[in-house]
């Protein structure tokens, strides 16, 4: 099993009473509270981590993006990726990913991730999301368009890396009189492209009809199961097996020299349980962003939120894996014998996890935990 | 009279329309809500005209529109409407962003309708003040928001006074998605309508909620500016939605309106 290295580039740096003050740390809490100097050191700091991430073994670094919030402050996937593309050497980088139903150039995007793929060596893993509402908010982009956005944004990507131009694209959403990119992916016949669930049906079948990687995020065992059967669903659908390769699994995973210190630096991790996700129901999924069907199975498959676990709870739910290298590596052993899984990508560091705790973590997971894993 | 329900296809949609009463026919355009039937402003103006109350497709039982983009694809819809229904030149009353439809309509095709009646209509961007953003509060924040003073409102517990069904919680999503499709971007105004509105020298009443916290009475102004003859009628200790806050005082207005002289 392959294991993914994933920062969310957090920006704690505020008294948290300041962000209780507001219905939601998300869109609404001002960005005053927003720090260029700690920032400035953050980014280093993560950018740091990553490059230690590459050299102690991670199969991969993921990158994500979110927009006005503090919970991640990386706002540019590509951006990120094309510095990991340079200062990195051996890791795959999992760009998961970009926000394409609120991409008004998926032109631009195609030739983007064609260079990082290019500067990288062909080290990209292309994730392609619909993003939380909060990200359509922000660009206000019409919710009711995202998934007819996110398809098509998808298949110009793909027809832009694919197919020699020049061509004309004239759809519904979009509209180029010449699509002729002098900058195509080094691999062919385009980067493997990944995509993350957590509730919808609909995003595991057609990813399980194309064929791309499937991840669900901190979801319970046994709703990530029933998404992979959808996507197993729609692999048969057009003859195709699935396997260990075509399935990912995302937690939050700390290790340390003891188990105690490990345990309080997994606490970290709450932050983004609850804290982060505060807010109303239609900052999140504003009206017309998810289907029927999506609503239906999100009302069935989470009946409770994350925001009301306790951290032990948490823990023994496996969405936080804090423990000695052992003890983890026991746990994620657990977690690929339950899902059946290839890859398992690590949310590694969180809220005001400190640097020397996380690459001590990123040390031990190099030196035992990614060799433990390797095979099987 | 009793209303009746009617399905009238145009373009390949089933429109669900609510008609009653008696006299020259007006077409009533309802707002973001949805439609709210024979209510009892409704109910007073229908012993003078003969009410057509369409649900706007992709709300309630009307047909889908998946394709409709924007307030002047729903507007030229509406002037298709008119003749298919064989309403011949209707006097056209639109609410919230049924009045924003009935100002876009009335811009393409002035002569296609007789007199307008716009109550706090959408679709100019304020001056002063902002358009409330109806998608960012939860629904029950957003009632109060909508209007002055619920305790004062006779329809109350009949319009609101008990929980939603399942079906009327699926309708009032469907009606909100229909509405984000049409007024997400620009929100909630057209910046080219200005420009067509001079066109316009229907008589036109404007009737606005003092306390109208939706869309500002400022708009209203401007829609009075802009149109070649209207008249501004404010509503004190009124909200947003003026046809249920007073329905008395509002059906008593657009009668009086409706079979008023022509201003010179």
């Amino acid at each position: 099993m392959k294991l993914y290295y994933f920062s969310e580039m957090p920006h704690h740096e505020f008294p948290d009473e300041e962000g209780a003050k507001y219905p939601s740390l998300r869109l609404d809490f001002p960005n005053r509270f927003f720090s260029p100097e700690k920032a400035r050191a953050n980014y280093q700091r993560y950018l740091d981590e990553y490059e230690f991430a590459d050299r102690a073994g991670f199969d991969g670094l993921m990158i994500n993006e979110h927009h006005s919030t503090p919970s991640c402050v990386n706002v540019s996937v590509n951006m990120t990726a094309g510095i990991l593309a340079r200062t990195t050497t051996r890791a795959k980088l999992l760009i998961l990913g970009n926000i394409l139903p609120i991409e008004d150039n998926p032109v631009r995007m195609a030739e983007q991730l064609a260079m990082a793929d290019l500067i990288s060596g062909g080290r990209v893993l292309s994730g392609f999301v619909r993003g939380t509402g909060v990200e359509t908010w922000w660009a206000n982009s019409n919710p009711v368009h995202n998934r007819e956005r996110f398809e098509e944004c998808h298949d110009l990507i793909l027809k832009a890396w694919t197919t020699p131009g020049p061509f004309r694209w004239e759809g519904r959403h979009y509209h180029f009189r010449h699509v002729n990119p002098w900058c195509v992916p080094l691999q062919k016949p385009h980067p493997p492209i990944w995509i993350p669930g957590t509730a919808s049906p609909e995003t595991a079948v057609w990813a399980g009809r194309r064929g791309y990687t499937y991840v669900p995020f901190l979801v319970p065992f046994d709703v990530a199961r029933e998404l992979f059967d959808y996507y197993r669903q729609g692999a048969a659908e057009v003859g195709r097996p699935a396997g260990p390769d075509d399935f990912g699994f995302l937690i939050c995973a700390v290790t340390a020299d003891t188990k105690a210190r490990a345990l309080e630096a997994g606490r970290h991790f709450v932050w983004r349980m609850g804290p982060t996700l505060r807010g109303p129901v239609e900052y999140f999924s504003p009206v017309g962003m998810r289907s029927r069907a999506g609503t239906q199975f999100a009302m069935r498959a989470r009946p409770r939120s994350l925001a009301t676990m306790s951290y032990d709870e948490l823990l023994d739910g496996h969405y936080i894996i804090a423990g000695t290298p052992d003890e983890v590596i026991d746990r994620f052993a657990h977690v690929r014998r339950e899902l059946g899984i290839g890859h398992l990508l690590l949310e590694a560091q969180e809220s005001r996890m400190d640097h020397p705790t996380t690459m001590r973590s990123i040390e031990l997971m190099g030196a035992k935990v990614i060799p433990a894993m390797a095979t099987g | 009279m009793r209303p009746r329900e009617q399905t009238i296809s145009v373009g390949g949609i089933d429109v669900h329309a609510w008609t009653g009463g008696q006299g020259e026919p007006l077409m009533v355009l309802h707002g973001a809500g949805g439609n709210r039937g024979w209510t009892r402003w409704v109910e007073q103006v229908a012993q003078r005209f003969t009410v057509w109350a369409p649900t706007h497709p992709g709300f309630g039982r009307s047909g889908d529109a998946p394709w409709m983009e924007s307030i002047d694809d729903l507007a030229r819809f509406y002037l298709w409407f008119i003749d298919a229904a064989g309403l011949g030149r209707p006097h056209v009353l639109g609410h919230s962003i049924g009045g924003w439809v009935a100002a876009e309509l009335a811009t393409m095709s002035p002569r296609s309708i007789d007199r307008l009646v716009l109550v706090a209509p959408g679709g100019l961007k304020p001056e002063r003040g902002e358009i409330l953003d109806i998608f960012y509060h939860p629904p029950a924040e957003l009632r109060t928001l909508s209007v002055h003073d619920p305790a004062t409102i006779p329809e109350w517990d009949e319009l609101f006074g008990r929980a939603p069904t399942a079906a009327e919680l699926e309708t009032a999503v469907r009606n909100q998605e229909m509405t984000a499709r049409l007024t997400w971007k620009p929100y909630m105004h057209n910046p080219r309508l200005a420009r067509f509105l001079p066109r316009v020298t229907n008589p036109a009443l404007i009737v606005w909620g003092r306390e109208d916290r939706v869309v500002p009475l400022d708009c209203g102004e401007q829609y009075r500016r802009l149109l070649g003859n209207a008249t501004l009628s404010v509503l004190e200790k009124c909200g947003h939605l003026p046809p249920i806050e007073q329905p008395d005082t509002f059906a008593r207005l657009v009668i009086d309106f409706l079979r008023g002289p022509i201003r010179p």
